[in-house]
Parts: C-alpha cells; structure tokens; sequence
C-alpha cells in the first residue's frame, strides 16, 4: 500500500526497531508531536473512555483541512495520539476518512501494543474519522 | 516449583516470562493442563444423566471437584459456580431476593472489588434496601465504624482479602460481631483461598465465594460454600434442566441439594481441572510458602520505597504477597508496558476496586502479586527491570 511521506516515514522508523522497550521508547518520543488540548477543554465529549488512562482528543476542520488537539496522561498514549496526528492533521476530510488504521500496523505498533479495553489505536483513530464524518456530514 | 508450569518458560519479547499477575489469574501446572486434555480425549460426557460409561466417569470427576472442595474447606454445602462473581451474585438472587425486604441493610466495605458491590446495588434498586459501606482509613477497615454500621444489618459482605491491597482483613472479629447482630456473613475469598487454609464451620460465616483460577485452577469455574442455615433460606433463581427433580406442564418440583442452583449442563471439564489443581494444592504447604512469598515481597517494597515510589500495600504478617505501587510521575500503564517489554507481568488500573482508588486518591495502580512458583530471581527480574524504566524515563 502507498502511504503519504509523513506516513510512510514512521512506518520506516517502527520497521528498524527490533527490541520492543525501544520501540515503546520511541512511540513515547512521537507524543511531543501532539498540538496539546489543554486541561481546561477536557470535557465528557472529547474524553476517549478507557479503563486505563485519560485521553481526550478534540477534532476540528479549518479552511478544509483537518486539525487534531489531543492529550492523554500515559505517555505512550498521548505517543499514538502523535502518530495519528502527524498522519491526519492538514489533510483534508476526506483524505482523513479514506485513511485506514494498517498503516499502524505496518509500522509494526498495532502488534506490539497489547490492546487494553479502550484507549487503543484504533479506538482513538475511530474517533478521529467518526468526529471528521459528523462534521461534514 | 516453576518447571511444573510450562507458561513460565516461555518468552515475552524475547525474555523469559516473569509472571507477576497472580491477583488476577494464577498460571496452571502440567496436572490440571493434562487432567482436562485428558477428560476430553477420553471421558466427555454430559453429568447426572445417561446410564454410559463416559457419562458416569464425567459426573465422577466432576462430583470429585465438589468432594473436594468440601473437604478441604470442611463446608456441607458447595455450590459450582463459574467463578466468585457468580458465586456472590447467586447470594444475592438466591438468598437477598427472598430473604431481604424494604428498608433491611446490607453492610460492604469500601474495600470490595465491583463484583462485591454491584450486585447489591442491583438488588437495593429492586429491593429498596440500605447499603452501608464501611470506610477504609490509611489502607485498613474503620473497625469503629463497622461496629456502627451492624446496627440493623441483615446480611454483611466482606472481602477476606483485598485483591489491591493484600490485606487480610480481621473475618474473625467480622464474622463474631454480625452474628451477635443476627447478621448473616458473606466472604469475598477470591484471593483468600490461594494463601491461606479456611475452615468454613469454624469460621462461622454463611456464604463464602472463591475461583479455581486463582489457584491454579481452570477459568470459568468457582464455588459458593454455604452453611447450612443459609442454603435452607435460599431458593433457585435460574430454571433449567438438572436443577429440577419433576417437571410437569403445570408445575416444577427442584432438587434439594447444590444441584438445585446449578440449572444446565455445568462446566464438566473445568470441574476436572480445578480437582486436579486441588489434589495439586493439597500437596503444598501454603504457610511456609506465604511466609516465603511475603518476604520476598517485603523486600520489593523496601526496593520500590527506596526508589520513591508510593507503596500502599502494608504486607503485615497474614496479609497476601501483593504490592500495589505508583511512581511520582510515570504513568502506570507505561510503567507496566515497558516492564512488558522486558516479559515482566504486572497489572495496571484501578483493579475493579473503583471506590478504594478514589479513597487512596489514585485512579490506578502498578500492582505485583507473587504467588507459589515465584521466587527471588522473580523479584530482582523486577527491580531490574524497574530501574531500566526509570533509567529510560528519566
């Protein structure tokens, strides 16, 4: 499957890892690439429910791209949400919802991150796509 | 003990195992593993009905796990469930239902797993009963305000030990006061009958639920041990085939034993594992090895003290070997994958004991729980493997 170059490249990044702590190291690095919601706007509707760790993720459309402000208080966490948001943020909605979460698991995330009951990749990605459908429907 | 249990010598991200969960589910030795694959391969058969051969060697090896379990913990009546949570929901249904009217009170603790709290919220909401839960103060029961809170209580429900904490709470002074009230006593041992032998009668409480997989038993199977004063009180909830004695199309007559609460085809091959893991246990002297297991998690708490990390497990002498701890600043679930990642298994979050979090101003936990094949190469693996999260988080 062909990726867009900021995709692409974290998949490239995940594939060199071998030793998983390294790779959970580097998904951490990634949550710095989050546009930080700040704890004031953390709401009921913004909060992805979880057993596990607070994370909230709030996604707006501006001039027809798509923008993601997220935070989350794991950091390995809030690193998925940086991911996701280098592989959403300034494109457009329906780029976003033509997106489908493999790209994780190329990079080989998905499979090295036991899922807990929520706060997975794939619910926070769900999240991201479902907030872009209602907007724009 | 370890090579009895093949999972431990497997790897996790190219480490060995080290298997620090056992609060939520202990690993299997190679006597249940096979008693069950056995059971398949040669004896599955439906129990309590056909005259065949494979359907009386399946009621005999099913029955054995009730046999046993009687025996051991010296209770008249044994009741399989599919596990403590059933065990306890089954009071609720079989004996609150019939036996709790309007304005009765239930007495719990803040200290009860969820599966010790809902189903008694589920039935004030049908019952409109009282429920009075009885605080917990720096780790530990309000012994003042138990006392307080018997006035008027028909029925008390308590943890023996706590699955976050590992404390032992005093079921003996528990016990001895609801009865001087008249209060019928219902025992949470889920994560009591791993570390200590109980004596049912002697103990004097009414109702007492436990899991096989919490002690080397198969999942999906448990027990509800009642005293008999109770089990006359109780009434069947759930209909079905093998609960009944005749069926006519105007009415129903029930089996007078535990049968009578166990409608359907029960957990035949479970039943068979969790004899196996009794027979197994029986062999074990679980003083010597908690006294064991409670040193060596003595030791990681110095560690864990040592390193800053919040420690609210007091392991005093009788409780069970589980450390629950937090670190200033990492969050638990990181902590917990990146211990993963060296194949180390501890559990994160809240442990379904939501209302203890709240009181411990946490909403979660790092908890290691040590148990029989554990030993001190399990607990340095840990302490390594912590201080390479520290190292890496820093």
């Amino acid at each position: 499957m062909t990726w867009s170059a900021p995709i692409q490249e974290i998949i490239d990044e995940f594939q060199d890892i071998d030793e998983q702590f390294e790779r959970l190291q580097v998904l951490m690095d990634f949550s710095d690439e989050v546009e930080v919601l700040p704890v004031e706007e953390w709401t009921e509707v913004n909060l992805v429910k979880g057993c596990q760790s607070i994370a909230h993720i709030e996604v707006e459309i501006a001039d027809g791209t798509v923008w993601m402000k997220a935070a989350a208080d794991a950091k390995i966490v809030q690193g998925l949400q940086g991911i996701l948001s280098i592989a959403v943020n300034g494109s457009t909605p329906e780029q976003v919802l033509s997106l489908t979460p493999e790209f994780a698991e190329e990079a080989g995330i998905l499979n090295s991150l036991t899922p807990s009951r929520s706060n997975g990749f794939r619910t926070m990605f769900d999240i991201v796509q479902n907030n872009v459908r209602r907007t724009i429907e | 003990m370890k090579q009895d249990f093949p999972i431990l010598s497997r790897k996790v991200n190219g480490k060995t195992l080290v298997y620090l969960d056992n609060a939520a589910t202990t690993q299997k030795p190679n006597c249940v593993i096979d008693s069950m694959s056995q059971f398949y391969s040669l004896s599955n058969a439906n129990v309590h009905r056909a005259v065949h051969t494979l359907a009386g060697e399946a009621t005999e090896g099913y029955e054995a796990c009730r046999k046993l379990l009687k025996l051991r913990y010296n209770a008249s009546r044994a009741v399989i469930t599919s596990g403590t949570t059933e065990a306890i929901n089954l009071v609720a249904r079989s004996w609150g239902e019939f036996n709790l009217q309007s304005g009765d009170v239930v007495v719990l603790t803040e200290m009860e797993h969820h599966s010790d709290i809902v189903p008694w919220q589920m039935l004030a909401e049908r019952k409109a009963i009282e429920l009075r839960y009885v605080p917990v103060i720096d780790g530990k029961l309000d012994m003042d305000a138990f006392d307080v809170a018997l006035d008027g209580a028909k029925l008390v429900c308590v943890v023996h030990t706590s699955n976050v904490l590992g404390i032992r709470n005093p079921v003996e002074d528990i016990i001895s006061s609801a009865k001087n009230v008249g209060a019928r006593v219902l025992l949470d041992a889920a994560q009591a009958v791993p570390h200590e032998m109980i004596d049912f009668r002697e103990l004097g409480a009414d109702f007492m639920a436990f899991s096989a997989h919490k002690m080397c038993g198969p999942t999906g199977i448990g027990a509800l041990l009642v005293s008999d004063d109770a089990f006359d009180e109780m009434e069947p909830f759930m209909g079905g085939g093998d609960m009944i004695e005749t069926v006519t199309l105007q009415g129903s007559t029930y089996q007078s034993n535990e049968h009578k609460f166990e409608a359907g085809t029960p957990r035949i091959a479970e039943g068979v594992g969790w004899a196996a893991a009794l027979e197994w246990i029986s062999q074990i002297d679980l003083e010597s090895h908690h006294k064991r297991l409670l040193a060596i998690a003595s030791d990681v708490k110095n560690e864990l003290v040592a390193r800053g990390m919040t420690v609210y497990s007091s392991l005093g002498p009788q409780d069970a070997a589980v450390i629950s701890f937090n670190h200033p600043t990492i969050h638990p679930e990181d902590f917990a994958r990146l211990l993963d990642a060296q194949g180390i298994a501890v559990r994160t979050g809240h442990h379904c004991a939501q209302p203890l979090m709240e009181k411990l101003g946490v909403s979660g936990t790092i908890r290691a729980s040590f148990y029989l094949y554990n030993d001190v190469s399990d607990a340095e693996a840990l302490i390594t493997g912590i201080d390479k999260v520290l190292e890496a988080m820093s």
